[in-house]
């Protein structure tokens, strides 16, 4: 049996090559996807232990869930020294230390910035907690000694010995380059750089003189006991873990992307074989038709019909192994090529290529399943075969479509329709769109027959060439539609991305427009808004206004948050900021207007919380207003009156601006702000739309993504349709040479066959982008209903257009293969005998 | 006007001069034209009669642009066609002949009327109307015209092929075993069609066959064997033609 089924393959190979092409290309893009999103994941994770490895205990900031929420950077909370101290003397502590991070940059002689987006790090004298090892020099331990990393040390020619200009929070400094530092395997902890600061230095020059950490590690020996006590001595908004906690935490949150990420890549692959599996039922489905007579003489002498079934579905898992294996093989190549290219623009893959056993197998598993589900139905076929069909004269696949077929359509495409437009919830309605899509499927010879008529006349203009087309597409409604369902999927999930992100974009993007905001927002990160850059500021062309305000990180009733403090009248007149309950005019001495950020309870106005700021001291403060969330009151979170703020965390610098401009202002305007604040490595400022703007790149790249993803599944589709083309040349070998000896000219049989395929693949765009249009709507239509949500539709059109003009380039690709073909053939073909 | 040296009242509608055609080479070298030189006169219905593998289809395959010679040439009324590409030798055969096969005519999709006026439909060009009505009513398929061939039966099938060689009224006819797949009655209805396209229309015809009969319809006919024209016969009859076949045989 094998070897009979062996002989068959190795016979049919031409056939089978684009079956074989289809499997090895998914299997390939999978395993491919698969491999880089593991190098991403160990490396992350590897990170995550060079950095954290030796922690045995970690105080760090509870998550600032409340203003992440509303858009604005906040500023966490900080561990004074106070606490420092007290974790320092707990019995069991063999080290700790504190992390402190801000911002800086160097300055060059002719005083322009370089190493712009670095980062400055307190240096860690404990050896073991410090993931950063001197490779070149020495630590940097007394007052003016720096240490940068290998990387920009590399990139800026920066020599140790060297003096240089750093510029800092408070301002620029006099440094000496005492050491070159590395991280593991990598060059840098950061990725804009690392200066490593001398701890006499680092207070200053990264928190404004204020002895304070982001978060502290300890070493010890007993770290669930250190833990406990721990939490006696620190204070609000602090959290105490583990050292393996903490380490799990870090890889989850850099792990939970890469994950997600290799899931969404595999999908993509995984729909790129499903693709593929049209093709292997295209070219199964050709092949019984044409071996009609064989497998007729078979069942004629006695094979049983079982036995028929199982030679075909042998020689579909024989194909599947085969083109799995290749797969793995291409897959491989693929990632070793990205490598290749990226190590000639200077990069490097994360983690490097390691293939997986678990990758491979599924590999494998995928691609074989596929290949032999989708042999499953052309099987079923083989087996039907009757002994009297070896003298019939066709031998192609029937052109009627059963009455079963018909029924099913419709009966999946109401339900669906249905459930789109009246479905309750998001798992309806999901069901609903896979019952829309699957009644086109089912439908498809129905609408490539009357789609394919329906272009007759247009067609009938290319001469008898174009009419011999579509009654050629006509005359096998089932195969020119499974071909063009291999398309259709790709370019419906173009559409439904398409359609259904621009929708919510545009909807997404007028929400946040509609908030009004201020011009500009100008932060300071560490330093301060003195008056001097406010002044700066004024002195801008079409600059209005500035208003300067404070800003702290607090808890509010023990909910880590932030709170601002200012002239609030002058901050309601250039930036949104309004009170959902009570006034803000009422903000006196000892009272707060609290933020409504959404979520949770929002204290009543009346009553009475408790804010404590970041050294522990507390105050309890009566609601006089609710602030309405808006971009600009997610920068100011909630906002205390002013005296209030001075004897709680005293009388400290703004540290924020929002900045007015007037409304005819020109990129200049732009322009000269942002030079402002690029001399200023604290500061940086910010378009009030920038949120808007944010949105839509997001959105964009997001559907840009997608559809770039969706090309494999595009291009395994085009190989389906040069397949059927082949296929259908090889069966018409003699009408194609009898119209070539009554006088059809080579060129017009190309252009027959070039007719031919951009037809299908016209079918496939058009009923592609059809059913991504309905779903899309449909979808923007329930997804109004159940949110109360008044999204517009907004079609791309000129995607859309896009898409069909390149649909027909696909068919023009597709047919340049078997349209040379087709002219190759000897004529006397034609005559000759069977 | 050149005149042919044997047929000097008539000029040949296509010739042969020392046609040779050879498959393969060395040892297994088949001489299946070994040098024939052969007219075939301008409205005249010609037959060529011989055992299985003497050469005839590929001698009216190489007079026809369908194949090409090993050496020697092959004329379409004075255009050498062996210096034609292959373009021009499709042209030549849309617009100057027609082909009638033992089989597979037709184009299935297409119903029996386009198919009869596919060569014109290729040419772009219409037919005359009242010639068509003629041929339709010889060849007796005016209410079939609007089926598919595979609606139509073999003989059917067959009657359309001949309408189609004649419609656009070709220089030459080439006709290879036309009745072979067919009884004797529907054989007898072709042969007699195309003897009248003959004498009524002065159409040309090349017709190879292997049946006595068939080849008593014809003006002449010439025997082959092993590639060579051995014999010639005028104005045959079945009972002669089959005498003679006897001689190559015994
Ligand atoms: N493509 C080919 N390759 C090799 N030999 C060929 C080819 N075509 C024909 N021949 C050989 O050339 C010779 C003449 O063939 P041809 O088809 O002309 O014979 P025929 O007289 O038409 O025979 P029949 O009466 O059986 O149709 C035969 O010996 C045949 O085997
Ligand atoms: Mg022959």
């Amino acid at each position: 049996m094998i070897k009979l089924v062996l002989s068959s393959v190795r016979h049919n190979l031409a056939r089978y090559l684009a079956t074989l092409v289809a499997i090895s290309a998914g299997v390939g893009f999978f395993v491919a996807v698969s491999v880089i999103s593991d190098g991403i994941i160990s490396s992350l994770d590897g990170n995550v232990d060079a950095q954290y490895g030796t922690v045995d205990v970690a105080v760090v900031p509870d998550d600032t869930t409340t203003v992440a929420s509303t858009g604005a950077e906040p500023e966490p909370l900080k561990l004074p020294q106070s606490s420092v101290d007290h974790l320092l003397a707990l019995p069991g502590v063999d080290g700790g230390a504190g992390i402190l991070t801000a911002p800086v940059a160097f300055q060059a002689e002719d005083g322009k910035p370089f190493a712009t987006s670095a980062t400055g790090r307190l240096w860690i004298t404990d050896k073991e907690l410090n993931p950063l090892t001197v490779t070149e020099g020495k630590a940097p331990t007394s007052s003016g000694q720096i240490a940068v990393d290998q990387g920009t040390a590399d990139d800026q020619h920066l020599k140790v010995g060297e003096s240089l200009t750093l510029l800092t929070l408070a301002g620029k400094q006099k440094v000496t380059l005492v050491g070159i530092t590395d991280f593991g395997d990598s060059d840098a902890l950061d990725t804009g750089g690392t200066v490593s600061i001398s701890e006499p230095d680092a207070f200053t020059w990264l928190n404004n003189g204020q002895q304070e950490y982001a978060s502290f590690y300890l070493r010890g020996n007993d770290p669930s006991t250190l833990v406990a006590e721990a939490g006696q001595v620190i204070p609000d908004g602090f959290n105490v873990q583990t050292g393996n906690e903490f380490r799990q935490d870090q890889r989850d949150a850099n792990g939970s992307f890469a994950q997600g990420l290799k899931k969404a890549l595999q999908a993509f692959a995984v729909l790129a074989l499903l693709v593929g599996g049209f093709v292997i039922y295209n070219t199964f489905s050709v092949i019984v038709a044409q071996r009609l007579r064989e497998l007729a003489v078979l069942a004629a002498i006695g094979a049983t019909p079982r036995q028929l079934k199982r030679s075909l579905r042998l020689e579909g898992v024989v194909l599947g192994i085969v083109g799995s294996v290749l797969g793995v093989i291409t897959g491989y190549l693929l990632t070793l090529a990205l490598e290749g290219v990226l190590k000639a623009t200077g990069n490097t893959l994360p983690g490097g290529l390691s293939v997986s056993t678990s990758t491979i197998v599924s590999g494998l598993l995928l691609g074989t399943i596929i290949t032999v589900l989708s042999v499953m139905i052309p099987a079923r076929r083989a087996g039907r075969t009757e002994p009297i069909e070896a003298m019939r004269e066709a031998a192609t696949e029937s052109a009627s479509l059963g009455r079963t077929r018909g029924i099913v359509c419709v009966v999946l495409g109401v339900l669906g329709l249905v459930a789109m437009l009246a479905g309750s919830s998001l798992a309806v309605i999901g069901l609903g769109v896979v019952a829309f899509v699957a009644s086109v499927f089912v439908g498809a010879p129905y609408l490539a027959r009357g789609g394919a008529r329906a272009a007759r006349p247009l067609l009938e203009r290319f001469g008898i060439e174009g009419r011999l087309a579509v009654d050629n597409s006509v005359r096998s409604p089932k195969r020119t539609a499974t071909t063009a369902n291999a398309l259709l999927i790709g370019v419906f999930l173009v559409t439904l991305v398409a359609v259904a992100g621009a929708s919510i974009r545009d909807f997404a993007i007028q929400q946040v427009n509609d908030l009004q905001s201020a011009d500009y927002v100008v932060v300071s990160t560490g330093g301060t808004i003195d008056p001097a850059f406010v002044a700066k500021l004024r002195d801008v062309k079409d600059v209005n206004e500035v208003v300067a305000f404070r800003r702290e990180p607090v808890t509010i009733d023990s909910k880590a948050s932030i709170a601002s403090a200012g002239d609030v009248a002058q901050m309601a007149k250039i930036a949104s900021i309004k009170a959902e309950n009570g006034s803000l005019a009422d903000l006196t001495t000892g009272t707060i207007a609290v933020l409504d950020t959404g979520e949770g309870k929002v204290p009543a106005v009346g009553s009475t919380v408790t804010v404590k700021d970041s050294r522990g001291k507390d105050v309890q403060l009566r609601v006089v207003a609710v602030l309405a969330p808006t971009q600009d009151t997610g920068q100011t979170g909630s906002i205390i009156d002013e005296h209030t703020f001075d004897s709680l965390v005293g009388d400290v610098a703004p540290t924020v601006a929002f900045v007015d401009i007037a409304s005819g202002a020109q990129g200049s305007t732009k322009d000269a702000i942002q030079n402002l604040a690029d001399l200023r490595p604290d500061i940086t400022a910010q378009e009030g739309n920038a949120v808007g703007k944010l949105i839509r790149s997001v959105f964009d790249f997001l559907i840009k993504a997608v559809t770039g993803l969706l090309l494999m599944s595009v291009v395994i589709a085009l190989i389906g349709i040069i397949n059927t083309m082949s296929l259908s040349i090889l069966e018409r070998r003699r009408e194609l040479g009898l119209l070539r000896i009554i006088g059809m000219t080579d060129k017009r049989v190309r252009r027959m066959v070039t007719l031919e395929s951009v037809l299908i693949s016209l079918l496939g765009t058009l009923g592609g982008m059809l059913t991504g249009l309905v779903v899309s709507l449909l979808l923007v239509l329930s997804f109004n209903r159940l949110s109360q949500a008044t999204i517009t539709p907004s079609i791309p059109w000129v995607e859309l257009i896009v898409i069909l003009v390149l649909g027909v380039l696909l068919g023009v690709l597709a047919a340049l293969l078997p349209a040379r073909r087709s002219t190759r053939m000897e004529v006397l073909d034609a005559i000759a005998a069977s | 006007m050149t005149t042919s040296t044997e047929a000097p009242t008539r000029s040949a509608a296509a010739r042969a001069v020392d046609a040779r055609k050879t498959y393969g080479t060395g040892e297994a070298a088949v001489h299946a034209l070994a040098g024939v030189t052969v007219d075939f006169p301008e409205h005249e219905f010609t037959a060529i009669m011989g055992p299985s593998g003497s050469g005839k289809s590929t001698l009216m395959q190489c007079v026809a642009g369908l194949d090409r010679l090993t050496s020697g040439s092959a004329y379409i009324g004075d255009t050498d066609i062996s210096k034609l590409n292959k373009t021009q030798l499709t042209l030549l055969r849309r617009d100057r002949l027609g082909f009638i096969f033992q089989q597979y005519n037709l184009i299935p999709s297409l119903t029996a009327k386009e198919n009869i006026l596919l060569p014109l439909t290729l040419a772009g060009t219409k037919a005359n109307d009242a010639w068509f009505d003629e041929i339709m009513r010889t060849v007796g398929l005016q209410d079939r015209l609007g089926n598919l061939p595979s609606q139509l039966s073999g003989g059917q099938q067959q009657r359309v092929a001949v309408a189609r060689a004649l419609v656009p009224k070709p220089d030459i006819i080439f006709a290879d075993e036309p009745t072979g797949a067919l009884d004797s009655r529907t054989g007898i209805e072709i042969l007699t069609f195309m003897r009248r396209a003959v004498d009524d229309t002065g159409q040309t015809i090349v017709m190879v066959t292997h049946d006595p009969h068939a080849a008593s319809y014809a003006n002449r006919v010439l025997f082959l064997a092993d590639g060579q024209i051995v014999d010639s016969m005028d104005d045959p009859t079945a009972d002669r033609v089959l005498d003679r076949m006897k001689q190559f045989e015994g």
